[in-house]
């Protein structure tokens, strides 16, 4: 039976790195090459040995896709193609390739710069990589090789987010990344066609949960803004250029104008021009009502958010900015940062997840006197607060989407097993497929059953039909014909057809057997005893008597002969051709039994 | 409100039950197979006693599931066991469900409780209690309440007949003490300890369908000392000290519109921690909170400390009916917060804040 197999990589059983092998009619794709956040050392990176002991990388794999920008999908990506060796194509969305060398440029500068750490990729090598990227359009099929095709769907979840199905053949896995099934301010959700692929690979990691709804995130996140505002003080919301601070701007400017606020709201300049020039490059990846507004208005230019200034910051009086970098590591978030941090009536929101070592994990972890450069220590005084907006898939999206795609098993990545079983139970009762959860390092094998399409041509297509009863169009039809099996084609002909093509000539096997009768009277009157025990009994079949002799039953033919030694015996010559055989073996073993004695 | 929290669940549910280590359990009704019996783990928020505003946190986990094959009307757990009994229809058999969120997170079927089916039997009303024994008391009908052993399924107590009236509620006041509603609000008592002891404790006051909302059985209190609260399909509350049962401590009516929806999710219970707070649902898409200490023996119509009005607002609006409030339950340590479930998925956590003048 064909197979497809599915190695989920990564040391042990973290949730932070996505990377799967898939290999499927000889094909080997990589999906996501993502980096775990919380370590230091090489296992934040997937363990590619798994793959190929020795072997070049490029040779074993036909291609890597990588699903989307965040660090925990695309963050390996340089250290596997430059350093480890990958020099085969990368595919990924338009989005996705344009923001994601940004994303790892940062990431590199605070591990190196200020992490000191060196095994890691440098700016050179992360060039090199995106090289290798040929950036794809949704819904475009894009041919790898004659063989492999893969083809982009819409996730949501972020800007330039894809769900990927890979199909050779008749067979085909979809592969979800990290995908959101209700739309927000600013995306769009995930869709789908039934395309029923064999697999169906999701991420389970939030499938456990029944999320808040938005609107209380948000009318808290917007409390507490208010409320810092109100009496005076600073709210700081650290943000990356892309991603959340679309959300939280186009939700605060609504809120502004709704409550007819005054204090002003800032965005730091190398954001606004960054973010608005790619929000525009890629208008159609956002949701329709931004579209649609987009043409009025900007949607990502704002009436009470301006742009940032340094001076801004010392600035009296209540403020909102939003700056980068996200987890308060450098840059201008850092720096307003520690002007702000003495005051308790300011605030700063972190929107999302911060790596161990930033300021912004540190002060998310409880810390409250930091040591900053030239061992200055800095006391926090202002409200820390988190607010996680993101966007991921929980169990009721995940139903929503195998009801979509209608695959034929489906297989959860990042979950644990013993947390994973009611789900999996879920899965299997309402859709009647077989869910699969590997864990890290494991392989699992998905036996399927593909289609090979036939053709069959139109004369034995009409032929086979006028045979036997009319067709009925709810029942199935058997029909014979020949397989010619040419150039990777299948079609089914007559028989006839496949002879002239083929240039074989048609050959006639007969077969003859004796029967020995008793019977001492001529060979004529043998003969009609013969055909008058056979006329009674075959009363469906033509039995004929033909003037030379010798009878007929369809298309068989049977002698009567005198036996060459005994008068009395007489031999019957049954003969018949291989089309005949089962009629010709009855009637053999019929006349062997002899003839009656009253004719 | 302090605080207001919405969640929707997949499939609407008429029962939120507590379990140990706070967590909350809820079902499904709606679907004649396939429906899901959940285990909730809630959100740090509610677990700890001060209210933060922003918290990593906020939602709901899963923590284990179970798939029952016939709607869930009623869910109770069997303290100090690993069980949990659920009842719905189309009989008034029970199943017995074990718990085990440390290997696996199925809530798997054990067993079934059968009880004799007479014709035209509804489900079963649950009670459970922590006492020595796990005990079940169940029944459908007046005079079919019995008490099985929940492990060995032997029956423990029946109840002497007194008339064949359907029940809509059931209760342990103690160990031996139980407390029968039923639907046309006769409340009746009996001592576990007699079994031919089945006493009126107050007569059927009229012709709406009635349900009751006791206080939990706390170990030391006596177990009559307690008002028992009655809930009628056209908003008539009344309160019953078990002790003076002749009279009554006092009654009011609900304002409810109508014509009234049914008494299918009529849902009355006292707060845990508040004295002589009640909340009262089932009407329509909200939650009334009243304060009865303000209330004589008059009927009179009493207006509700605080109404919570979320479900009426929530989800696809225009489309069918408007969502009805199936069932609401007090948070067991905060003081002003409460759970409601609504017909249509959503599941709210509130918490209210007293009016001006009465803190």
């Amino acid at each position: 039976m064909p197979e497809i197999k599915v190695t989920p990589l990564g040391a042990g059983q973290d949730v932070g790195r996505s990377c799967i092998l898939v290999s499927i009619a000889g094909k080997n794709v990589m999906l996501d090459c993502g980096m775990h956040m919380g370590y230091n050392d090489d296992r934040r990176f997937p363990d590619f040995s798994y793959i190929t002991q020795n072997g070049r990388l490029t040779d074993f794999l036909d291609c890597v896709i990588i699903s989307h920008f965040h660090l925990d999908h695309c963050g390996a990506l340089p250290y596997f193609s430059e350093m480890v060796g990958y020099d085969g194509p990368i595919y990924m969305t338009h989005p996705t390739k344009a923001i994601c060398p940004i994303l790892l440029e940062d990431y590199r500068k605070i591990t190196v710069d200020k992490k000191g750490e060196t095994n890691f990729f440098t700016s050179q090598m992360i060039k090199d990589c995106m090289k290798k990227v040929v950036a794809v359009h949704l819904h475009q099929t894009v041919q790898v090789d004659e063989e492999l095709e893969i083809k982009a769907y819409y996730a949501g979840h972020v800007l330039g987010a894809a769900m990927f199905q890979i199909k050779v053949g008749c067979e085909s896995v979809v592969y979800t990344g990290d995908y959101n099934m209700t739309p927000d301010r600013h995306l769009g959700a995930a869709w789908i066609d039934k395309c029923r692929p064999d697999l169906l690979i999701t991420e389970s990691t939030y499938a456990t949960t029944i999320r808040d709804s938005k609107r209380c995130r948000e009318r808290d996140f917007l409390k507490k803004v208010h409320e810092t505002v109100e009496r005076g003080g600073k709210v700081l919301i650290p943000v990356f250029a892309l991603g959340r601070a679309q959300e939280l701007c186009i939700l605060l400017e609504t809120f502004w104008e709704r409550m007819n606020l005054k204090a002003p709201i800032y965005f730091s300049t190398g954001l606004t021009e960054k973010a608005n020039h790619y929000y525009k490059l890629f208008i159609t990846w956002t949701n329709q009502k931004i579209r649609k507004t987009f043409v009025q208005r900007n949607m990502f230019e704002f009436k009470h958010i301006k742009a940032f200034d340094r001076a801004f910051a010392d600035n009296p009086g209540p403020m909102v900015v939003f700056a980068t970098p996200g987890m308060l590591h450098a840059g201008q978030s850092l720096q307003i940062f520690r002007k702000w941090a003495g005051n308790e009536k300011n605030m700063v929101i972190m929107p999302g997840y911060c790596v161990q070592g930033t300021v912004g994990h540190k002060i998310l972890s409880g810390q409250r006197k930091l040591e900053m450069e030239g061992r200055q220590i800095l006391e926090v005084k202002m409200q820390v607060e988190y607010m996680s907006f993101s966007a991921h898939a929980d169990a009721k999206g995940i139903m929503q989407l195998i009801r979509q795609a209608e695959p034929r098993n489906v297989l959860l990545v990042h979950g644990e097993a013993k947390k994973m079983e009611f789900l999996k139970q879920k899965i299997e009762q309402e859709f009647h497929v077989s869910c699969f959860m590997p864990a890290n390092g494991e392989t699992t094998t998905i036996l399927t059953n593909p289609c090979i399409p036939v053709d069959i041509s139109l004369g034995l297509l009409k032929r086979e039909t006028a045979i036997g009863p009319l067709p009925d169009a709810k029942k199935p039809k058997l029909m014979h014909g020949t397989l010619l099996m040419k150039d990777n084609s299948f079609r089914q002909v007559s028989p006839e057809q496949a002879l002239k093509e083929l240039g074989l000539a048609e050959h006639q096997l007969r077969f003859t057997c004796r029967v020995h009768i008793q019977d001492p009277r001529k060979e004529h009157e043998t003969g009609l005893r013969v055909y008058n025990h056979l006329k009674g009994i075959l009363k469906d079949y033509s039995v004929q008597h033909l003037p030379d002799g010798s009878i007929t039953v369809e298309s068989i033919l049977i002698q009567a002969t005198a036996h060459s030694e005994d008068q009395g015996t007489k031999v019957l010559l049954v003969s018949w051709t291989y089309q005949d055989e089962e009629l010709g073996s009855y009637l053999t073993s019929l006349l062997k039994k002899g003839l009656p004695q009253s004719t | 409100y302090r605080d207001l929290h919405t969640f929707e669940l997949q499939a609407p549910t008429r029962l939120i039950e507590w379990a140990r280590g706070n967590r909350v359990c809820v079902a499904g009704y709606g679907q004649s197979d396939g429906n899901e019996i959940l285990q909730l783990i809630p959100p740090p928020t509610l677990l700890t006693k001060e209210t933060q505003g922003l918290c990593p946190e906020r939602d709901f986990k899963v923590e284990c599931g179970g798939f029952s094959d016939r709607p869930v009307y009623s869910l109770k757990y069997v303290p100090d066991t690993s069980l949990l009994v659920t009842s719905g229809p189309p009989d008034s058999s029970l199943q017995v469900w074990q718990v085990s969120a440390e290997d696996s997170d199925i809530i798997k079927s054990v067993s079934t409780i059968a009880t004799e089916n007479g014709t035209g039997q509804s489900w079963a009303k649950i009670a459970t209690i922590s006492a020595k024994d796990p005990w079940v008391l169940h029944g459908s009908r007046l005079d079919r309440v019995q008490i099985t052993e929940v492990e060995s399924r032997k029956n423990v107590y029946t109840a002497a007949s007194r008339g064949s009236e359907e029940l809509s509620g059931l209760a342990f006041l103690d160990c031996n003490t139980l407390l029968l509603c039923c639907a046309t609000g006769r409340l009746c008592l009996a001592d576990v300890r007699q079994p031919q002891s089945l006493v009126e404790a107050v007569a059927a006051p009229c012709s709406e369908h009635w349900c009751m909302g006791s206080r939990h059985a706390a170990q030391d209190s006596e177990p009559s000392s307690q008002p028992v609260a009655r809930l009628s399909s056209r908003g008539h509350l009344t309160l019953t000290d078990l002790r003076k049962s002749s009279e009554f401590l006092a009654s009011a009516k609900a304002r409810v519109p109508s014509p009234g929806s049914g008494p299918e999710f009529l849902c009355v219970s006292w707060a845990p921690a508040l004295e002589g707070y009640l909340a009262v649902s089932g009407f329509d898409g909200t939650v009334h909170v009243y304060d009865t200490q303000s209330w004589d023996s008059s009927g009179r119509e009493a207006e509700p400390i605080f109404v919570h009005k979320g479900h009426a607002f929530g989800g696809a609006g225009g489309s069918g009916d408007p969502p009805l409030v199936t069932v609401h339950t007090w948070h067991l340590q905060k003081p002003r917060t409460l759970l409601s479930a609504a017909s249509d998925g959503s599941l709210h956590v509130w918490d209210w804040v007293e009016p001006c003048g009465k803190c």
